[in-house]
């Protein structure tokens, strides 16, 4: 999968230089002239990393990183500051809100490739990427954390996974499971004595065995200060207790890159079947709409005319998911494709609410929407 | 017919001018030196040309501008008759300023390739869009670099967003200001100029 990056800057000069730093890389380059650009294009492309400038007309870049750490779908997104504005009180401001690293202009093309490849995962243009793992395929995911009662809250929250968890207590012991074998991703405690957590960071990130390793802070909601610092040490993804599991399992997916189109998407019988979650927060309706697309072509390549979208097990009809069937039913029409929506009583009773949903007719079952098309 | 820059400027833009520029500060005592002065332009200039450009530029004269020395209004110390492309940024915070770089269009149009690795021929005569906005760049990057080093004397300001001015035979009038230094520089056989003009906030 090409990596995606966002350079956000009014000068169209940067941008270009920006172009120029990563042609030898696969990468996919977008571009916008100012934050409130840039913001709608990170929801429209969803980058794995943001280059973003402080001095821009019409929305300028603090307010562009405000606005994205305080958005769920694009808070994870890592952001450099790539900007002519240094001095430390700036530096100091925009750490505070969150930033991965910070490069100040004038700058050496290589440096930015540097710091942008100590992030994310650059690889040269032609090289193989590894074999995507599935979201059903096992992981190794290491938690490093001196309270067993966490650890074993982890294993526990992971168990209808078939992921494996690996706890240990220390640094040392952290490292040398690393050494030994490579995990997928690693959630630290950030309350570790002497600030050992970022201590770890520091020896994982340096390290070219581990430096690609996505790494989790793993903290109490409350101890702010304790995450700024880890925010200020790098650590892009922060995450709380008590422990959002739903949550959780989304983020580690995506740092993973695990295919996660099989919880949503099933295909057999002749049929493909889009099975949406309980909770079709903004988060899940992104993660859907970025296979369907493929999927869908998947389907029409596999023989496949006709598709189920089955909301039976959604609480609530947002709008959100709304534009999401909207969208996919259109995709259906221009396919020539055949259709069927299932639901439970809720969301019929609240599909009636909405303009664009009023009219929809709904299958109380699998068997009655296969039947119906 | 006189042309005022402000420096709470709302967004990027070209003015096209053979006029004269009217600095608007006011008349101060100041707390920089002019061996402090110089370093800070040689430090940004040095910075941003041997990063972005790899070349080297040396100060070939130094203007101190004052209320008294140049009452009739000062010419650039460049060729009138060549054609010229101005960036500007301003900065406001403890210290306030603004500062000028004027630069010879072959120089500019120099400077726009090597940025943008691209050929003269690539980019064309009229394309002014293109130079102007890597100008506008270099300038911000230059007047970062030096704000960012007088923000480490314990000046904390920030910048404004980059303005272009293009023509030829600009002239300078009086401006009361606390602070104002022209740098004629020198890249190999090219010059290019740099107008700092500061006041101190109260």
């Amino acid at each position: 999968m090409r990596l995606k990056v966002l350079t956000v800057d009014d000068s169209k000069t940067v941008r270009i230089i920006v172009k120029k730093s990563f042609k030898g890389f696969d990468c996919e380059i977008t571009e916008a002239q100012n934050g409130v650009e840039g913001l709608a294009m990170a929801a429209k492309v969803n980058p794995d990393i943001i280059l973003l400038d402080i001095t821009m007309p019409v929305m300028d870049g603090v307010e562009m990183l405000t606005k994205l750490k305080s958005d769920p779908a694009l808070k994870s997104i890592p952001v450099i500051m790539l900007t002519a504005e240094a001095g430390r009180e700036n530096v100091m401001k925009i750490a505070k809100i969150g930033v991965r690293d910070y490069i100040v202009k004038p700058f050496k093309e290589d440096v930015l490739v540097d710091k942008v490849s100590r992030v994310v995962d650059l690889r040269p243009a032609g090289e193989a990427a590894p074999i995507q793992k599935k979201i059903d395929d096992p992981i190794d995911i290491l938690v490093v954390d001196d309270k067993p009662a966490i650890i074993s809250q982890i294993t526990e929250g992971f168990s209808h996974t078939p992921w494996n968890v690996k706890g240990v207590s220390s640094t040392g012991e952290a490292i040398d499971f690393c050494q030994k074998k490579l995990p997928d991703c690693i959630i630290i405690s950030l309350s570790l004595p002497e600030d050992a957590a970022i201590t770890l960071f520091r020896i994982i990130r340096s390290n070219a065995k581990t430096k690609y390793v996505p790494l989790f802070g793993l903290s109490v909601k409350t101890a702010v200060e304790e995450q700024a610092r880890a925010q200020q040490a790098g650590f892009s993804t922060i995450i709380h207790k008590p422990i959002d599991f739903e949550e959780l399992e989304s983020k580690i997916g995506k740092a993973v890159n695990l295919d996660a189109s099989g919880k949503y998407f099933q295909m057999g019988e002749g049929y493909m079947t889009v099975k949406l979650p309980k909770s079709c927060n903004a988060a899940v309706v992104n993660e859907v709409s970025t296979y369907l697309k493929s999927k869908t072509s998947e389907a029409v390549n596999a023989g496949i005319s006709r598709i189920i979208f089955d909301a039976q097990n959604v609480a609530s009809l947002n709008m959100d998911v709304i534009k999401l069937l909207l969208h996919s039913m259109k995709t259906c029409r221009d396919l020539s494709l055949k259709y069927a929506l299932t639901g439970n009583d809720v969301v019929i009773e609240e599909s009636k609410k909405f303009e664009e949903s009023k009219d929809w007719k709904f299958c109380d079952s699998l068997e009655t929407a296969k039947a119906s098309i | 017919m006189g042309l005022k820059l402000f420096l709470n400027l709302s967004g990027p833009r070209t003015i096209y001018s053979q006029d004269h520029i009217h600095p608007i500060l006011m008349q101060q005592t100041f707390p920089i030196s002019d061996e402090e002065l110089e370093a800070l332009a040689k430090n940004s200039i040095d910075s941003v040309f041997s990063t972005m450009l790899d070349r080297t530029a040396v100060i070939d004269k130094v203007i101190k501008v004052d209320e008294d020395n140049h009452s009739e209004g000062l010419q650039l110390p460049m060729d009138a008759n060549t054609p010229m492309i101005a960036g500007t940024v301003g900065f406001l915070g403890n210290l306030t300023g603004i500062i000028y770089i004027f630069m010879e269009l072959p120089l500019a149009m120099e400077a726009t390739c090597k940025l943008l690795d691209m050929e003269e021929s690539d980019i064309g005569v009229e394309d002014h869009e293109l130079v102007n906005d890597a100008i506008g760049e270099l300038t911000n990057m230059i007047v970062g670099t030096f704000k960012n080093d007088l923000s480490n004397k314990g000046y904390e300001c920030r910048m404004t967003i980059p303005s272009i001015l293009r023509g030829s035979n600009f002239s300078i009038e009086p401006a009361e200001v606390a602070l104002r230094r022209i740098f004629k520089f020198d890249c190999d056989g090219r010059s290019f100029v740099i107008d700092v003009l500061m006041k101190e906030e109260n």
